[in-house]
């Protein structure tokens, strides 16, 4: 083989190597996401009925990390929104869906965290001092009404899907982000050759994603 | 074996690094979606902890707990104020009242708190914009793209504030950006903090391999060559913002450089403004059959007719924003030619010899001519979109009073329009057209292996492969290497493979399947001989299939088609 052509196959075979391995090696570190709600990592919550209404109390207190909690304090608002829908076992579609809303912005000038909580029963707002009493409010489903009993199934053992998101990011917003980066400024190729650079912005897209943060996790059972 | 060995390794990773399409993922409830923020590629691997123990759940303090739960509390006793010496010293009891000093701040207090039902929105008079974490980027620069200024009312939830962000993060030179307010100089002031990480801008934007059949300068026809390039920009340099780009493209006798540089606001302006200079050193080959040559040494008849030429020149060129999804760019090119020609040279086209047109003036020409492109784009991704639109209409007019020794006029539209499949595909339609009016040089004209993806696309105008068209439709599109008319639609089916958040975003399987059409003033008023029917007609199908690749260094594109193209259709040894 001559020189210039075995320097140009050693050249693509790193190219390939280098493109292919890391990714694989990665892959291989990150855990596998899971498919449904009944693999999400599971944590406990406490169930209770009032009369014929199944109510749950349950902590998140772990979607808000060392930045979001200093985020808190930015003087700007942060969302933090938690869907947890009701899962028979065994099956992957809903049977119902109870919603926390949670509002929280810093007052520069009051120093007071101003909350507001939404929820099916309403909407409070109330000042808090610290960041303890805004993880009370904010990170934790207090006596939740999640279902009247009429709506699950006797004998059936059901579950709580959480899904926290921390500053979900509107639809709309996400649409005008995406068309941003995907023309790159200043390109006038007519050809598509716009792509690679378009997916090296498109990572801000991901990193991005929907929320600032997402966590996601399973309840015990309950049997009605 | 050797070399069929090296050239299907070499195949495998050329098929035109070029863009192109989609993905398609369902909406999942559950799964497919990031957890933790993604670290960058260039940022130091973060330390891999233990996961934490969920935090315990609040015990229920109504109705009958399940088995199972903890039980319920006592009722709360009340707490006593808190006190300055809080855990958290940020974060301690409301502040005295202060007694405003002045009118101005009286107001500002005022219409600090704004109380709408199930809703508290705070309002700040803006005393200025600081920016921070900005080691490179000069802080100018960050302020371009942030529409607040002091003196403003500042609204907490004014949908701006996460739009600057967005914007910031969209120009690629920042890993990170966070806004934040601070308290200002007085009550009811406040500062508007734009915290950001820089990150590498350096941006690879196009990388070319692949294989070619090309022709020794003396016209003897080679089985393979290889040839490769590549597209780098710095995105922001110097931390101005400006871009400086390069690019190289190689092959055997030929070479073609590239410099531009970039600006996305001139001089503060909404105006981008582009200068670009080129170099090619090129060589061309033309002859359909039976090319007979004047060379000075000797008359003889070679497999191709060879056009060696050189190009030097530049391009000034602004663009604007015409809405947030439409740009509209100017741009005036200027070029040297220096070409290098056969005194004469004749080919057997259809059944009948002609000469040679190549479409190029022999010795020192000049080039000149203004082009305005506009750019429709509603991607919803840049590499594998699902859904949108992205049309590229071009006019191109190169004019004697401009001093060119090429008078023409090109017009050009590609359009592509991506369709979310209800089970998860994604369908893409592309279509194009263009025309050419007058006498343009043949790295103006419409190239045959630009719409074929059997043949490998031309490259910085790079023309690497002397093959003509597969034909197989058995047409006299054999006989049109360049042409003044062109048309192709497309249609392309992806299969998403495979969605990811770290080195690999993205795998899907893509077919394409294409019909395209290329003509010239010659061929519609003397067809070729020999052609009858539908055979007069020059077009042909094109086709591939392969993966497209999205990773955090840019698309890649795998595809079968320009190894396929090695294998002999109708057109070869005919």
């Amino acid at each position: 083989m001559k020189p210039p052509l075995r320097f140009a196959l050693a050249a693509v075979v790193a190219l390939l190597l280098g493109i292919v391995l890391p990714g694989r090696a990665e892959a291989q570190e990150a855990s596998p996401e899971p498919s449904t709600a009944a693999a999400l990592p599971a944590r406990q919550a406490n169930f209770a009925w009032d009369k014929t209404r199944l109510i749950a109390s349950f902590s998140y207190r772990d979607a808000i990390d060392a930045p979001l909690t200093q985020k808190l304090s930015s003087g700007l608002p942060t969302i933090i929104a938690m869907r947890a829908y009701v899962m028979r076992q065994g099956e992957d579609t809903p049977v119902a869906l109870a919603v926390q809303s949670c509002r929280v912005v810093f007052d520069l000038w009051e120093e007071v965290y101003r909350v507001t909580v939404t929820s099916r029963g309403g909407v409070r707002d109330q000042p808090v001092l610290n960041v303890e009493g805004v993880l009370r409010q904010c990170a934790e489903a207090r006596d939740l009404p999640i279902a009247d009993k009429s709506y699950l199934r006797a004998g059936t053992p059901h579950f709580l899907a959480v899904r926290v998101d921390i500053n979900p990011v509107s639809k709309e917003m996400l649409d005008q982000m995406r068309t941003w980066v995907s023309r790159p400024t200043g390109s006038t190729g007519i050809g598509p050759s716009d792509a690679l650079f378009g997916s090296f912005v498109g990572l801000f897209v991901r990193s991005i994603g929907s929320s600032d943060r997402t966590l996601r996790f399973r309840t015990q059972t309950v049997v009605p | 074996m050797r070399k069929l060995a090296m050239a299907l390794a070499l195949q495998v990773a050329a098929a035109a690094m070029t863009a192109a399409t989609a993905h398609a993922q369902p909406v999942r409830t559950w799964g497919g979606e990031r957890t933790p923020p993604e670290p960058s590629s260039d940022a130091p691997p973060a330390p891999t902890a233990p996961p934490a123990p969920p935090p315990p759940p609040p015990p229920t303090t109504v109705g009958t707990p399940v088995e199972g739960s903890t039980r319920p509390e006592p009722p709360p006793v009340p707490k006593p104020p808190a006190s300055k010496g809080n855990d958290d010293p940020q974060h301690t009891a409301p502040a005295e009242p202060t007694t405003p000093t002045t009118e101005e701040e009286e107001e500002a207090r005022s219409q600090a708190i704004v109380h709408t039902p199930g809703h508290i929105g705070l309002r700040y008079k803006l005393e200025g914009v600081e920016v921070q974490g900005n080691t490179t980027t000069l802080s100018r620069v960050v302020l371009r793209y942030v529409r607040f200024k002091a003196g403003d009312t500042l609204d907490v939830d004014d949908k701006e504030l996460s739009v600057t962000r967005f914007r910031l993060l969209g120009t690629g030179f920042f890993r990170d950006v966070q806004l934040s307010l601070r308290r200002g100089s007085r009550r009811g002031y406040a500062v508007l903090v734009v915290s950001v990480v820089e990150r590498n801008t350096i941006v690879v934007n196009d990388i070319w391999l692949g294989l070619s059949a090309d022709a020794e300068p003396d016209g003897r026809a080679r089985p393979l060559t290889a040839y490769g390039g590549l597209d780098v920009s710095e995105r922001n340099l110097a931390g101005t913002g400006i871009t400086l780009g390069g690019a190289m493209a190689l092959a055997d006798r030929q070479l073609a450089l590239r410099t531009r540089f970039s600006d996305p606001q001139f001089r503060g302006t909404p105006w981008m403004a582009n200068v670009e200079l080129l170099y090619n050193n090129a060589k061309d080959f033309f002859g359909n059959r039976d090319a007979l040559v004047d060379d000075p040494q000797a008359d003889v008849r070679q497999d191709f007719a060879v056009a060696a030429y050189r190009r030097f020149g530049g391009s000034v060129g602004v663009g604007h924003d015409l809405g947030t999804t439409t740009q509209l760019f100017l741009d005036y090119r200027f070029e040297k030619i220096d070409a290098n020609l056969p005194r004469a040279a004749s080919h057997v086209r259809g059944r009948d010899v002609e000469p040679i047109d190549f479409h190029i003036h022999g010795g020192s020409s000049l080039i000149s001519t203004l082009r305005a492109t506009m750019v429709h784009d509603t991607r919803d991704e840049p590499f594998l979109p699902t859904r949108g639109t992205h049309m590229a209409l071009l006019s191109e007019l190169s004019l004697s009073p401009l001093g060119t020794d090429y008078p023409y006029a090109k017009v050009q539209v590609r359009a592509s329009h991506w369709f979310p499949l209800s089970w998860g595909h994604v369908l893409r339609l592309e279509g194009f057209a263009g025309s050419i009016f007058g006498d343009a040089p043949l790295f103006e004209r419409f190239y045959v292996g630009d719409f074929t993806d059997l043949l490998p696309d031309r490259v910085l105008d790079l023309n690497f492969d002397r093959r003509a068209a597969p034909n197989f439709l058995d047409t006299s599109i054999q006989e049109v290497r360049y042409g003044t008319y062109a048309a192709k639609v497309n249609v392309e089916y992806r299969i998403p493979l495979y969605r990811g958040t770290r080195s690999i975003y993205g795998i899907d399987l893509f077919g394409s399947f294409g019909i395209y059409g290329l003509t010239d003033d010659l061929n519609l008023r003397q067809p070729p001989s020999g052609y009858s029917g539908f055979s007069k007609v020059p077009i042909d199908l094109t086709f591939n299939a392969g993966l497209r690749i999205e990773t955090n260094v840019g698309g890649f594109a795998f595809g079968i088609a320009n190894l396929v193209g090695f294998i002999p259709v109708r057109s070869e040894g005919n």
